[in-house]
């Protein structure tokens, strides 16, 4: 995007519909291009690890292969894979992913009651995250090589290099088990959002603060700076609304793009916190061989993670006009 | 089920986080049970589904004909009293009057039928339980309380399975209403409990039938709730969130953890489950029975059983623990004897430096650290062991039945049963799954003549007959039967731990 930029730098600026409608047109196709692979991939990929015929029956003393066969047919699982593929994509057109292998549950319901879970996890966790490293990336800046720099630098490599489960389970240990102020696991209240929230925001924030800390470094050396601050604006004023403003098209897009990472991220989180979201979901598809659910959690996934990176686009062109025309 | 409440539900959570008050309410009631399972069956019908955390809950629904308690003697359930007709092929079940459904609906002869068609017909075929209950030609019904299970052949263990999972009775009117996908998560029986709420992936709630026939339960309430993560577990347990949590969840290395929390108890019994690695008897230098016998005694299993298991597990010599039906208290393991083995490798023509490689379950821990255990002691008679931890699915799937492992496999079974045929007969009986490389026709005999007939005492005799074969032909390095592990609550009394993990709850309080 930035080099779109720089190029057609002097292009008259046309915030016509019509270009934006090309703009959306051209990623939807990417979008839905990017989806079949990935699903493709992803049901090709589960189909290889084994039968979940066998899975169903594990516990069963004897099973004959016509048991076995007569399972496979109900669960559609001896058609060649792109029949069964197929019915994927043509289901999906209806909204119907099918049902799960464990229990026929449909699948679509399955996503619909952990969807909601997983979003609010990220979006609670991105909140914290944000909060933290906003002014902690700020202050950094403007303490530039000074005992605060320093150490909101060391404490973010802490940050970084602590594994999220570790992080999780001693956060349990200290909240839950010795002073009993927070549940351990579950989501049946909001005290339960704060240790997965906190173990996510933690990690989280330890890369953004040296984000916003680069970003506003170089936002502080620019010329509007110094003038705002010849103006004689306050100090806050300088730095929140005209430096973080500028600086903020970067942020966004890491954000966004951390966003739909996240999701996919947040699997260990959530098993640890026995969080009932997507990534419980999938890791559980996965153990049982549960085809239609991995599918449709994974399609779900993408979609989103699709999604955010076109309003990341979106929000772009509206931050900045110059990008809409490119 | 509050499916589109919930997102709502969700929605509102957030709003209200800022304001929470950061204090975590124990979630106990007078009275309420909370128990934490590994898994979510993903539908409470009982022809749908193997996992014995269906059976967890699934017990305390729905009863059987017969019903097997944590004792394991078999006693009347639904049905008060049986009797065995024409040499085995036909079973009489008297039926107990008065009962019926959660839903009001009568249990009778007709329900039983109902039950029986629908498994052994087109809706039970799609699932794994019908093929246990394949002996089953027809069933009669004689009178409102009289039917008859018509048998194609004498089934010894019928008895047994006609106590749990897919023989488990349901109601013919409801399901026929309401449909099969409704019944899956609405589920009604006529036991102990009826069906509360059941939320996909995180747990089910049930409240006491007060007109149980066998007595009403003590408690008024039980909620389980499904807990993947073993710490995550014992976090509840040990936050008083949970009160039970069941097995298979607590893994050896936290016993310590929960022993030393005064609030909380450790219950442990022998359970279903047991370890082996068998050879590849094909190929390689494990198809020589002497070099067989020879890695059997260079491993000392008392030890490891000792150390790495802690206890929590017992030596076995067959594929089978000391509860099994077949169990031989007189077949004794090969001893643990490095000397004896080296002779016997020496004598095979086995130069110190061969190799043997040792197919396991990737995510079993305790394997994980069995294995590198009995590879230090092949080491030490100087045949050098590697360990190649497969992804579960992929070593069941497509290492053992393909005949690809390793000069030695880890087999790792248990049947609810508690009947060696359960397992011997998948492990021993050529062409079977779990046996790619043995074929073996006095075994094959053996195997199939004990599943015909119904005389107790020459069943047992020829099980018996079978371990000794299998040990004599040293197929498998024989290590442990392991326990099941129960962590509760101090304030829960009258807790039966089951080792077959289906624990009654009727006779349950809490403080």
């Amino acid at each position: 995007m930035p080099d779109a930029v720089s190029l057609h730098f002097f292009r008259p600026v046309f915030p016509g519909w019509h270009v934006l409608a090309g703009f959306l047109l051209k990623r939807l196709i990417q979008a839905v291009f990017v989806m079949v692979v990935v699903t493709l991939v992803v049901s090709f990929a589960i189909r290889l690890t084994g039968d979940p015929a066998l899975m169903l029956t594990q516990g069963a003393g004897s099973i004959t292969e016509q048991d076995l066969e007569r399972i496979r047919e109900a669960l559609g699982v001896n058609r060649p894979f792109l029949v069964q593929y197929g019915g994927f994509l043509t289901g999906l057109l209806r909204f119907d992913f099918g049902n799960s292998f464990l229990g026929g549950t449909p699948v679509s319901r399955l996503i619909a009651d952990a969807l909601p879970a997983t979003l609010l996890l990220a979006l609670v966790s991105m909140a914290v995250s944000i909060a933290l490293s906003i002014p902690l990336g700020i202050r950094a800046a403007t303490a530039r090589g000074g005992v605060a720099d320093q150490a909101i630098r060391i404490l973010s490599l802490v940050g970084l290099s602590v594994p999220n489960f570790w992080l999780a389970t001693m956060l349990v240990l200290l909240f839950a088990i010795t002073l009993g102020w927070l549940p351990p696991s579950g989501m049946e209240s909001p005290s339960n959002f704060v240790l997965p929230a906190v173990t996510m925001g933690v990690i989280l924030t330890a890369t953004n603060v040296r984000l916003v800390r680069s970003a506003m470094l170089e936002t502080l050396q620019s010329q509007y700076v110094m003038v705002a601050r010849a103006k004689g604006l306050s100090e806050g004023k300088v730095l929140y609304k005209h430096a973080l403003r500028n600086c903020a098209i970067p942020l966004i897009t890491y954000f966004g793009l951390q966003f739909g990472g996240l999701l996919g991220g947040i699997v260990v989180v959530e098993r640890v916190f026995n969080w009932p979201g997507l990534g419980t979901l999938a890791f559980d598809a996965v153990a049982a061989r549960d085809y239609p659910v991995l599918q449709g959690v994974i399609t779900v996934l993408s979609l989103l993670i699709v999604g955010v990176n076109l309003l990341v686009d979106i929000a772009y062109g509206l931050v900045d006009p110059r990008i809409r025309t490119s | 089920m509050a499916l589109g409440v919930k997102g709502i539900k969700t929605a509102f959570m957030a709003a209200l986080l800022a304001g929470a008050a950061f204090a975590a309410t124990p979630a106990e009631a007078a009275g309420k049970l909370t128990i934490s399972s590994p898994q979510d069956p993903g539908s409470w019908d009982p022809i749908d589904t193997f996992l014995v955390n269906w059976a967890s809950v699934g017990t305390n629904i729905f009863d059987g004909l017969t019903y097997r308690g944590p004792d394991r003697k078999l006693v009347p359930g639904l049905a008060e009293s049986w009797t065995e007709m024409d040499g085995g092929k036909r079973i009489r079940f008297k039926l107990r009057s008065g009962v019926t459904f959660h839903n009001g609906e009568p249990f009778n002869a007709a329900a039983v039928k109902f039950t029986f068609d629908r498994l052994l017909g087109e809706e039970g075929a799609k699932g794994p339980q019908r093929s246990n209950y394949i002996a089953i030609e027809s069933v009669e019904v004689i009178d409102d309380t009289t039917v008859d299970l018509k048998l194609k052949a004498p089934d010894p263990v019928l008895l047994t399975k006609l106590a749990g999972y897919g023989a488990m009775i349901v109601p013919p009117k409801y399901i026929q209403e309401k449909g099969d996908a409704f019944f899956n998560v609405n589920p009604v029986g006529t036991g102990p409990f009826k069906f509360v709420s059941y939320a996909p992936k995180t747990g089910i709630k049930l409240e006491a039938n007060p007109n149980y026939w066998g007595g009403a339960p003590k408690l008024s309430e039980v909620e389980y709730r499904f807990i993947t993560e073993p710490a995550t577990a014992v976090a509840e347990l040990q936050a008083g969130r949970v009160d039970v949590v069941l097995p298979p969840t607590i893994p050896i290395g936290m016993v310590p953890v929960i022993q030393a929390d005064p609030k909380l108890t450790v219950l442990s019994i022998p359970g279903p489950t047991v370890d082996a690695l068998r050879f590849n008897t094909k190929s390689g230098i494990t198809a020589d029975p002497r070099v067989r016998k020879a890695l059997i005694m260079a491993v000392d299993r008392a030890a490891i059983v000792k150390s790495i298991l802690a206890g929590q597990a017992s030596e076995i010599a067959s594929f089978q623990g000391e509860l099994s039906f077949g169990y031989d208290p007189a077949l004794k393991p090969l001893p643990f004897d490095p000397k004896g083995a080296q002779a016997l490798l020496a004598q095979a023509g086995v130069k110190p430096g061969a190799t043997v490689q040792i197919d396991i379950r990737g995510n079993d821990a305790t394997m994980n650290e069995v294995a590198q255990a009995v590879a230090a002691y092949l080491g030490a008679v100087g045949v050098v062991a590697t360990i190649k931890p497969y992804e579960t699915n992929v070593l069941l799937n497509d290492i053992i039945p393909q005949g690809k492992t390793g000069a030695m496999f880890q087999q790792k079974w248990g049947g609810w049963t508690f009947d060696y045929d359960n397992t011997a007969y998948a492990m021993y009986h050529s062409g079977e799954k779990w046996n790619p490389y043995e074929q073996d026709a006095d075994l094959d005999k053996l195997l199939e003549s004990q599943r015909a007939i119904t005389d107790v005492a020459e069943r047992e005799r020829i099980l018996k007959q079978i371990a000794h074969a299998v040990a004599d032909k040293a197929l498998e390095m024989p290590l442990y039967n392991s326990n099941a592990i129960y962590g509760v609550a101090k304030r829960v009394k009258n807790f039966p731990p089951a080792s077959d993990n289906r624990p009654k709850l009727t006779e349950v309080t809490v403080d």
